[in-house]
């Protein structure tokens, strides 16, 4: 492999690479704004000037061609000067405006002026004037004064969007970004523009002013948008997610994320309309009562059906453990034969990008599980006939809501003699059930989706409920939560009464007579690892933060995504 | 074994120990009719000077709009956690205000951080100092309890530009 | 008189003497913490009533309404009985102290003392001791460390400075021949004061009295530093209150016998009010008063010394005890008897 020195230091690279990447995969950074490993190199912003010897000038190490020999020094005296005028440059016209800026605490610019600045300005004369506040599109608001004409926005529309929407207009100082002429910036990736802009110019509306980046715990997870599940970190402050952002995995999203699953995926975790205790149904009203007192009644009432009569419909929006241990249910304590799923397939969502037409996280992995009817069991068809036909007289839903995706069902539904439904809020399901457990959503629980690829991913919990605590579960703590005592307001705000359906299936069944052993998710996906072949041998730790590629599927399973 | 000699031996007036007495007695008898300090306070009270932090209050400005712009930074480095604030947008020209600002008087310990961080010299210690609460919901300052006109923090304003 | 009478007046007597001994017990609290705040350039209580005087009567109410601890390791009835003792103690003694001289009113001759005994002061010395059982009590039914030590400090203080005090005494009783306080004060006359003709036994006896009432610098048996709060430091309420004032009424006690034995008990200063010759209720009255100012100096005295002094190491009050009062007080004892054998006094 050709080799490069690198401030003193051998550095190997692969043709073609240029310096800064090169650099980057040895660990050491050199500075850069315009640059993206993902975009191509526009080189406008100067930051990342290196030395090289044998060169006339400084040359920028995002666009210079790595070459055999070459002998650069990101660290000498020429550099360093070189950098220091570079960011004396940008704040020239940049302004103050730390304190009012969404993006202070996770700027590019804030960091470098402490890193690369010598910390003050010779610029006494006013700087210019520009729009603050322009909506360039229904989710991104553009401050054109913070702006440093990086051009990353503009090429990842170009690039990765593959929807052209912005440009540079004017010159010198005077330069700025718009939309083309009747043009808005609102393609479905159009977010991903305030993840890269490294100053606070394009921020998003969704989340503008919610609160500052230091104030939230951030947790790793996977969105529940699509069967892409692409890596996305949930930013919870006082108990209550208010923005997702992606996570890098080159295998799955890369940078990026949609917009659907940054703005729709969140909202009903703090929504008003949570299931807030388990209810039943009595004299024609879902009145709450105690967890006990649910468990036995509900088994007591599946009890008197006869084991044929009771059907099972699993979700693709539950993990892994959820739906494996209410298979378990089904087969092993009840007996009954009918269960199955319903695939929520949107076929105007998906793109050549990201986006699926599959929209729900774990389709693969209910099928993976084997959530299907046994042999002379009825599929899901067969359950909504057999429901008209008074086979089936009690139906046991968990976290699908099937009558808001298909109104129809609503008279079938109610001809059911028991109708039991797990789900995080309610909704027109739960308003003709006859029992409601309140589950976890997937930011309140530990769990495993499989994605369109056969890539099982986690979740992780984290949002604090009544059944997980912050500290005790090890959930990621933001500042306030490592110091907050139960007087604090932000300690105890918006704790909910749910559960992962797994763990309301193990209680349940200590009223039948075989009771779960399970105590963690670690315990049933354990046994989905030994049961199930597609999962043999892995653990969560071997599924790690990206997740890993599931290598017997296409042997065993046929994928009929 | 040397005795230890003390640094002061007493001389036998001394070892006699009543005058010595006396002298002591003599002593707080004097001080027993000193003038006394102490301040009779509800009906006297003290006005303390510029220097002072009594409870920390945000900047109204005349035309009864606050100053702070909500970027929390009096937040991030308040040692007690004692203040939560939360920002939203306005159509002045600030854009961001703080919808809520609370500040928790039983964690609060007047050490001024939250001032001398402040970029719009918008929350200032003020010269109140009898603060009482009597359960801890009371004891949360939001926003009608902290703001404070202008023309009334006047001096600390003037302190802090020529000291901070 | 016929026995009826005696009884009539003596109940009336003992509900004023104790009406009285309460007040002034509840005002010297008041006034150590107001004299204890001039010393350190404060003002002291002075918000209940005016400038204060309602004060103890809060104080009052305040532990009344306290709730009353028992520790689980305590001995309940003892830990009962030891403050009882204590303020028992403490309010008995004072029967035999004369306010005055006897008062002539409605053709009766009345002696202004609870119980005119020919064996007063043996009478007072013999209660004080039953006091120390109070504290040793106390310390032992707490079943507490800090407790417990208290009272053993202050059994072992108190039997060392018994002794002295008794010496002390001696010279007194020497000079008046009798036991009987009325005796002693008569004997004193008027400029007479044993203070005068026996000084180092009147500077024995305060001094042992001072240790006998626990007052700095001899309160070690509650030294706060080391001993949380000694005897009573598991009382709380009522009983705590008891404690405490049976500490402010030996101190009364303490200044009356000082003022009895010493200091010429109720007599004017160089000056025989009886020559006057005024209307008997006249002289009583004046008589009280002088009584009632010279205890109230000697009060003062007992907080001044508390305020300015500090405490004794536990060794220093052992060896001061036994090495410098008792050589001293026997030193008085031959004065007295060189005096009477040389002056025949």
């Amino acid at each position: 492999m050709p080799k490069f020195i690198l401030d003193d230091k051998e550095i190997e690279f692969t043709q073609g690479q240029t310096i800064i990447e090169a650099a980057k995969q040895h660990g050491i950074d050199i500075p850069y704004f315009c640059w993206h490993p993902s975009l191509s190199v526009s080189g406008n912003c100067r930051m990342c000037l290196v030395e090289v010897e044998k060169m006339p000038k400084l040359v920028i190490a995002c666009s210079t061609i790595a070459a055999e020999g070459m002998v650069v020094h990101s660290q000498s005296q020429k550099t360093i000067e070189a950098r220091n005028a570079v960011m004396e440059f940008f704040l020239i016209n940049h302004p103050l405006d730390c304190p009012i800026c969404d993006e202070a605490g996770e700027c590019k610019l804030q960091d470098y002026a402490y890193q690369h600045s010598v910390g003050e300005s010779r610029f006494v004369e006013e700087k210019v004037h520009k729009d603050k506040r322009v909506p360039l599109g229904p989710l991104v608001m553009f401050d054109a004064e913070r702006c440093i004409s990086c051009s990353r926005c503009i090429r990842f529309c170009d690039e990765i969007a593959k929807d052209p929407e912005l440009t540079f207009i004017k010159r010198g100082d005077r330069v700025t970004i718009v939309t083309y002429p009747g043009e808005e910036l609102d393609n479905p990736y159009s977010l991903n523009t305030t993840d890269i802009c490294p100053v606070g110019a394009l921020t998003n509306r969704d989340f503008r002013f919610q609160a500052r980046v230091w104030d939230m715990s951030d947790t790793k997870s996977i969105c529940i948008g699509c069967s892409r599940g692409c890596n996305s970190e949930i930013w919870v402050r006082n108990n209550e997610v208010l923005r997702l952002t992606p996570r890098y995995n080159e295998d799955v999203n890369s940078y990026w994320m949609c917009d659907h699953g940054r703005v729709n995926t969140y909202k009903f975790i703090n929504a008003e309309d949570r299931v807030k205790g388990p209810f039943i149904r009595k004299e024609g009203n879902l009145i709450q009562v105690s967890w006990e007192e649910a468990y036995s009644q509900t088994a007591s009432k599946l009890k008197s059906f006869n084991k044929d009569e009771i059907a099972f419909i699993a979700s693709p929006f539950a993990t892994c453990e959820d739906n494996y241990v209410f298979k378990k249910f089904a087969q092993s304590i009840i007996g009954s034969k009918h269960l199955d799923f319903m695939r929520h397939v949107d076929p105007n969502f998906g793109d050549d990008i990201l986006r699926k037409n599959d929209t729900t996280p774990n389709t693969l992995g209910c099928e993976l599980l084997g959530i299907s009817p046994n042999k002379s069991g009825l599929n899901l068809e067969g359950i909504f006939n057999g429901i008209k036909q008074k086979k089936i007289k009690a139906a046991y839903i968990i976290e699908d809501d099937l009558i808001t995706v298909n109104p129809e069902l609503e008279n079938i539904f109610t001809e059911l003699d028991l109708l039991i439904v797990h789900s995080t809020n309610f909704n027109r399901t739960t308003s003709i059930a006859d029992v409601v457990f309140p589950s976890a959503t997937y930011a309140e629980k530990n769990g495993t989706f499989v994605n369109f690829q056969g890539r099982v991913q986690r979740i992780r919990p984290a949002v604090a409920s009544i059944d997980v605590d912050r500290a005790v579960d090890g959930l990621s703590l933001s500042r306030l939560d490592k110091f907050g005592t139960k007087y604090d307001s932000w300690a105890e705000k918006n704790k909910r009464d749910a559960k992962s359906s797994w763990k309301i299936l193990t209680s349940l069944s200590a009223f039948f007579n075989n009771k779960f052993k399970f105590n963690l998710t670690e315990d049933v996906f354990d046994e989905i690892s030994k049961n199930i072949k597609a999962f043999n041998k892995l653990d969560y730790d071997v599924i790690g933060e990206k997740g890993i590629l599931l290598e017997n599927i296409n042997k065993e399973q046929s994928i009929k995504v | 074994m040397g005795v230890k000699k003390r640094e002061k031996d007493f001389t036998v007036w001394e070892r006699i120990y009543i005058p010595e007495i006396v002298k002591g007695l003599s002593l707080t008898l004097k001080s027993m009719f000193k003038p006394k300090f102490t301040m009779k306070y509800p009906e006297e009270k003290f006005i303390p000077s510029a220097s002072y932090r009594g409870r920390p209050v945000l900047v109204m400005e005349n035309n009864g709009e606050e100053r702070c712009v909500a970027c929390g930074l009096c937040s991030r480095v308040c040692p007690p956690l004692a203040i939560e604030v939360q920002a939203s947008e306005t159509e002045r020209e600030k854009e961001r205000y703080p919808e809520k600002f609370e500040i928790n008087m039983l964690r609060c310990i007047f050490c001024g951080f939250c001032e001398e961080v402040c970029p719009e010299e918008a929350i200032v210690m003020s010269k109140d100092y009898d603060l009482a609460f009597t359960n801890r919901a009371d004891a949360i300052y939001g926003k009608d309890k902290l703001l404070v006109p202008v023309n009334q923090l006047y001096d600390r304003i003037e302190f802090l530009r020529q000291y901070k | 008189m016929s026995v009826l009478e005696i009884i009539v007046f003596t109940v009336v007597k003992i509900v004023l003497i104790l009406t009285v001994m309460l007040l002034m017990v509840s005002y010297l609290v008041y006034f150590e913490r107001r004299v204890s705040a001039w010393v350190q350039n404060r003002l002291g209580p002075n918000r209940v009533g005016w400038e204060g005087v309602l004060q103890p009567f809060a104080d009052v109410f305040k532990l009344l309404l306290k709730e009353d601890i028992v520790p689980v390791k305590a001995n309940q009835f003892i830990h009962t009985l030891a403050p009882v003792i204590a303020l028992f103690v403490a309010f008995a003694t004072y029967a035999v102290i004369p306010i005055a001289s006897p008062l002539k009113i409605f053709g009766y001759e009345i002696p202004l003392v609870v119980a005119d005994v020919n064996i007063g002061v043996l009478y007072v010395l013999a209660l004080t001791s039953v006091g120390v059982y109070a504290i040793t009590l106390a310390g032992w039914s707490s079943g507490s460390k800090y407790s417990l030590f208290g009272g053993i400090r202050s059994s072992a203080q108190m039997i060392s400075y018994e002794i002295s005090m008794g010496f002390s005494v001696a010279g007194v009783l020497l000079f008046a021949e009798s036991l009987r306080p009325i005796a002693i004060v008569q004997s004193q006359g008027s400029w007479m004061w044993n203070a005068w003709i026996q000084p180092i036994g009147f500077i024995t006896f305060v001094v042992s009295a001072f240790a006998e009432t626990n007052r700095l610098p001899f309160d070690l048996p509650e030294a706060e530093p080391e001993l949380v709060g000694g005897y009573h430091t598991e009382y709380s309420s009522m009983k705590f209150a008891a404690f405490f004032l049976a500490e402010y009424a030996n101190m009364i006690i303490a200044a009356g016998m000082i003022v009895t034995l010493y200091l010429g008990g109720y007599n004017l200063p160089f000056f025989n009010i009886e020559s006057l010759g005024l209307a008997n209720w006249l002289t009583v009255i004046i008589q009280i008063g002088s009584f009632f100012i010279k205890m109230g100096v000697l009060l003062f005295f007992f907080l001044w010394i508390r305020w300015s002094l500090p405490r004794f190491r536990y060794d220093q009050l052992m060896s001061i005890g036994w090495k410098v009062m008792f050589p001293l007080s026997l030193i008085n004892l031959i004065w007295v008897a060189v005096l009477i054998m040389v002056f025949n006094l």
